[in-house]
């Protein structure tokens, strides 16, 4: 309690403090100048740093920052302060962190008061477009271990060297043996069992969180075979969204036997009271639940043909960041195998950021084959997808609209 | 306060005539930080918003089209939070009026006490009523197993309630009691002697309701209507968490679902207008009803 009114404290000093220096006479310049002095002068004392770090996404995202990460950076660098600012789950919290780099960039500050930030895949179009982010990514020595392809691309715009992911998550199917004997391993083999078990499969539409928006956006890709085009290679040809019109048709003849539940919460929690037998989730939420007892311990997953998709979340460096080389050092220190393997994948049950043959000899055995047990690394490699290109995925949620909750 | 506000200057204008000089302007400075605030926190986002909701991001000129998507893909959700908003303001306010009836016209400790509890629900935030109303109302939900319990419910084949009808039952739950409050208050400023002279002629309870207690605590009943009225059209929170995913859904969902996924405030702001039209109907109701004869015709 005392703890975390300190930090509340801390916070609010911290808020203020950036406040009146935000607001203050703006000399940067000659004060950028003066530390380069000192630098070269006198041998340098640590100077006292209070880094900002910003992020989007659930609350444990804030609790990773507060409980984890900022302690254990201070031990790194005694003379450094992390204030963990959260801004709200999903999309929404990243478009909140963008609009704030964006006024600043449009009241013209020079200096911002964010070092670092934590950001879904849409934010890094957004930010690219307003050309908010510092290239920074390339000199860390941890960029080596990275491997995946969404490290360079973000839903269709190239990101490379902006943006370091600190986990992977996934969308799989959830579903509970008793009643599913033989798990579907593709999108046709789903329909056919939901036609079979009406009301027994769940998901949550496209409003109530991201695993129902994963679910439609796989439904998507198995019904026009166009992965490729959609999310990886483009071009965006805006013809192409006609041609969907019967995928959305059949998903709304597919819902008549499907409940919606109540957000991505909501399908675990009627997994767990047997309300129904199947429905999408993010896999390190799924995994959390069951280690809190949320979920039955039998319940299990799988990633159908032809695959759903999952996202990073990213580390970028705005470009007005007060400490851009604390903030380098901080992206450094969460991206290397030692806080990949315990924390990412054994604390919070994430896919890896990094490559995963740097994280397997740091990561506890038991983790390690807690999170790849249902979903293998090679079903991931094979059916682990991004999400569409920005035009091609806003075209899709308003093809739902259109198509599927119109009819 | 409105008669307040227009009696006053009435009686004493000859005197402040005779003041004249520097003090006329006085009472606007006296307004001025009020007024000024209202303006910048109110009136500029409310204006900036209508006009906003007629721009398209990339074009300059003012144009339709955000109604026109609205038209086809919002109609449904309009009407639909339309219907929410009016059947659960008319059901919570039958109810309040038998509450604030009850607690007016009884007396003794278990109405004293319910007269206490009853207010509650005033002070739960509306995510901890979502968040509680999902759980108590899933299909295997609190509700549901305490029926099944007795035999009223198969558990394999339950009722579904997460959509308008678990969605009225919410709203009326939590508006219930704040409307009760503002209609008891109503109940309580009638004198006794009404009551007593209706009941010696013979008035049953509900013509007691009907002809005394109604019509003579008119305005803050409509208060009480207009102010849960407006905040079930404005809520987010409970339909989101309630049936977000769904189809149909409340407009607040759809504004959230615009900003969130597309970044398209022109949408949002044409669905924000057109929740400040359904709004403005019962304000102007309530202004031209309820204040002129309030000020007026006494």
């Amino acid at each position: 309690m005392r703890i975390k009114s300190l930090t509340m404290l801390l916070l609010v000093v911290v808020t203020i403090m950036s406040l009146v220096v935000a607001c203050g006479p703006t000399a940067e310049p000659s004060v950028v100048k003066e530390t380069v002095v000192v630098q070269v002068t006198t041998e340098p004392e640590p100077e006292e740093i209070s880094l900002v770090y910003i992020t989007a996404g659930d609350v444990n995202m804030l609790a990773l920052g507060q409980n984890v990460l900022a302690p254990e950076f201070q031990e790194m660098y005694p003379n450094v302060t992390t204030a963990v600012v959260h801004t709200g789950p999903g999309d929404a919290g990243s478009r909140t962190i963008f609009e704030k780099l964006l006024a600043d960039k449009q009241a013209g500050k020079a200096r911002g008061d964010v070092d670092v930030a934590m950001v879904h895949q849409k934010f890094m179009a957004w930010a690219m477009e307003e050309d908010l982010l510092m290239p920074y990514a390339e000199e860390l020595d941890t960029w080596q271990y990275m491997s995946a392809g969404d490290v360079n691309n973000a839903l269709g715009t190239n990101i490379q060297g902006y943006g370091m992911p600190m986990f992977h998550s996934q969308t799989a199917l959830a579903y509970n043996p008793d009643c599913v004997a033989e798990p579907p391993q593709s999108y046709e083999e789903l329909v056919s069992w939901v036609e079979a078990n009406p009301g027994k499969f769940g998901y949550n539409g496209i409003k109530g969180g991201m695993a129902g928006v994963s679910f439609v956006v796989g439904w998507v890709y198995w019904k026009t075979d166009q992965y490729e085009k959609l999310a990886v290679s483009g071009p965006v040809d805006e013809a192409d969204v006609a041609t969907w019109e019967q995928a959305y048709k059949d998903l709304a003849e597919f819902n008549k036997n499907v409940v919606i539940t109540a957000g991505n919460v909501g399908t675990l929690d009627a997994l767990n009271r047997g309300e129904i037998c199947m429905g999408p989730v993010w896999v390190d939420m799924f995994y959390t639940f069951m280690a809190e007892g949320k979920l039955a311990p039998e319940t299990r997953l799988t990633l159908p043909a032809p695959g759903m998709p999952g996202q990073p979340m990213y580390f970028v460096i705005p470009k007005n960041a007060p400490h851009p080389d604390m903030a380098k050092e901080w992206v450094e220190y969460v991206t290397s195998p030692e806080v990949q393997g315990p924390v990412i994948i054994d604390r919070y049950n994430w896919y890896p950021g990094i490559d995963g043959q740097y994280v397997k000899d740091v990561t506890p055995p038991e983790a390690f084959d807690r999170l790849y047990k249902d979903i293998t690394p090679e079903i991931m490699n094979q059916y682990g997808r991004s999400f569409p290109i920005v035009e091609y995925f806003d075209a899709m949620l308003e093809a739902y609209e259109q198509w599927t909750s119109g009819e | 306060m409105s008669s307040v506000a227009v009696g006053e200057p009435a009686e004493r204008a000859p005197g402040r005539k005779r003041r004249g000089g520097r003090e006329v302007f006085l009472p606007f400075l006296l307004l001025l930080p009020a007024v000024g605030l209202m303006l910048a926190l109110y009136a500029y986002p409310f204006i900036s918003s209508i006009y906003r909701s007629f721009l398209v991001k990339g074009q300059g000129a003012l144009t339709l089209s955000n109604y026109v998507k609205v038209s086809e893909l919002y109609l449904r959700d309009i009407f639909f939070s339309l219907e929410i908003a009016f059947l659960s303001t008319a059901v919570a306010a039958v109810l309040s009026i038998l509450m604030a009836t009850y607690l007016r016209l009884g007396s003794g400790r278990v109405v004293r006490l319910i007269g206490s509890v009853y207010r509650l629900p005033i002070f739960i935030p509306f995510v901890v009523v979502a968040q509680m109303m999902t759980t108590f109302l899933a299909p295997h939900g609190l509700l549901n197993v305490s029926l099944a319990q007795i035999g009223l419910v198969n558990l394999d084949t339950p009722p579904d309630l997460l959509n308008w009808k678990g969605l009225t039952f919410a709203f009326v739950w939590k508006q219930w009691a704040f409307m009760t409050l503002i209609v008891l208050s109503g109940f309580e400023m009638i004198d006794n002697t009404y009551i007593e002279a209706a009941r010696s002629f013979g008035a049953k309870l509900h013509q007691v309701i009907l002809r005394i207690l109604v019509p003579m605590s008119r305005a803050s009943l409509s208060v009480a209507l207009i102010l849960a009225f407006t905040s079930t059209v404005g809520t987010f929170t409970l339909p989101y968490m309630l049936i977000g995913g769904k189809t149909p859904t409340t407009l607040t969902v759809d504004i959230a679902h615009r900003v969130t996924y597309f970044g398209d405030y022109g949408v949002a702001n044409a669905l924000g207008t057109i929740a400040y039209i359904l709004v403005v109907f019962t304000a102007v109701y309530y202004l031209r009803y309820t204040v002129r004869r309030e000020v007026y015709e006494q």
